[in-house]
């Protein structure tokens, strides 16, 4: 004979004893009513807990998380926004470099007297002839060699942004598959 | 469409039908709330946390071999989430023994007058609210989501046998919080 314990009363209701030890627990049941009464709150228990109702989210629930799949796909992730700054910035900077010394150069080449006494055509003449003499100065000779260091510069450092952005991207795509 | 299992509608999702993604949600998201309502005693951590566990699950779902059901995946995602947040708010998380071993009592939070008060139905609800965490997972996995005991140990990486000794105590003090009220003498 089984002592019937709660444990094995949890499991009579579950279906979990053998025949035996079912017929056993049946017949316990039925002299006792002390135990008839615990198996009788276990049942209720059981079954309240199956009529058990789920809560409800927010009615935008879904759609919330869809605007946020779509965003996300369509977004430029953190890593590429930085880069991308980064060589605008870059590119930004030497144009006004490159710009600052064109000017500054057309100024010192300029004859003194610009604005004073010639006419207003004579000035632009004067600037754009001053404007190619400089520019022929930048992309002739020693000028051709700093412009095309500056770029290399620029192209070895978008290689390595763009190495960097490669890396992370595996990374997160390796991360991903571990959950 | 929304009598395609589960796998299904991942493959579609898979093939870039995201919108499909949408149907995955709907079917789940109230089940997986009530789980992390009771979890987390909170409505707004809930549904915060429902909300990052379907965007984890979106974005790891090339990641999902299959192998196990998309249930079980997901409800893992769940319960792994809701741990972490209950973590994160410092408060006490038991591993899996001392869980077993842990005691609580649901009496010295119900008084006699508040039982007598209620009925039956409005009683449990209330009372598995004020089960530990695990418990009331358990609680919801096995009877609200209809989960197998192998599925709900899968979930919570826990022994099969120590599912069964979380459930059948949840059980036991719902019904000794029962039998020491007069609803017993009503329903019983």
């Amino acid at each position: 004979m089984i002592q019937i314990t709660d444990e094995i009363l949890n499991k009579y209701l579950d279906g979990e004893l053998s025949r035996e030890e079912a017929e056993q627990v049946k017949s316990g049941l039925s002299t006792s009513e002390e135990l008839q009464k615990k198996y009788n709150a276990l049942k209720l228990i059981h079954e309240k807990l199956f009529d058990m109702k789920e809560d409800e989210v927010s009615p935008a629930f879904t759609d919330k998380i869809m605007n946020q799949i779509v965003s996300r796909k369509f977004a430029i992730p953190k890593q590429q926004k930085y880069f991308i700054v980064s060589i605008a910035t870059f590119i930004t900077l030497l144009c006004l470099v490159i710009f600052g010394f064109v000017i500054s150069a057309i100024i010192s080449s300029a004859p003194s007297s610009i604005g004073e006494s010639k006419s207003v055509l004579d000035s632009v003449s004067n600037l754009t002839d001053g404007l190619v003499t400089t520019l022929k100065h930048l992309f002739s000779g020693s000028g051709l060699s700093i412009i095309g260091s500056i770029f290399s510069l620029l192209i070895i450092i978008s290689g390595y942004f763009f190495f960097e952005m490669q890396k992370r991207a595996k990374a997160n795509l390796s991360n991903g598959q571990h959950l | 469409m929304r009598n395609l299992s589960d796998q299904e509608i991942i493959d579609s999702v898979r093939k870039g039908n995201e919108s499909d993604y949408s149907i995955i949600i709907n079917r789940y998201k109230n089940k997986a709330f009530s789980m992390l309502k009771r979890m987390l005693k909170n409505e707004f951590d809930a549904e915060e946390v429902l909300q990052d566990c379907f965007l984890k699950a979106y974005n790891s779902l090339n990641s999902f071999k299959g192998e196990a059901k998309f249930s079980t995946w997901f409800y893992r995602i769940v319960y792994n989430s809701a741990l972490t947040k209950l973590s994160s708010q410092k408060r006490k998380i038991e591993t899996e023994m001392t869980s077993v071993e842990d005691h609580f009592d649901l009496e010295s939070n119900y008084n006699a007058d508040e039982i007598e008060k209620k009925d039956i139905n409005e009683l449990v609800h209330k009372i598995i609210n004020k089960l530990p965490e695990k418990y009331s997972a358990i609680i919801t996995m096995f009877y609200l989501n209809e989960m197998s005991i192998e599925e709900i140990s899968e979930v919570m990486q826990i022994t099969v046998s120590n599912v069964k000794v979380m459930l059948h105590r949840s059980r036991n003090s719902l019904r000794d919080l029962v039998l020491n009220s007069r609803l017993a003498e009503e329903l019983i």
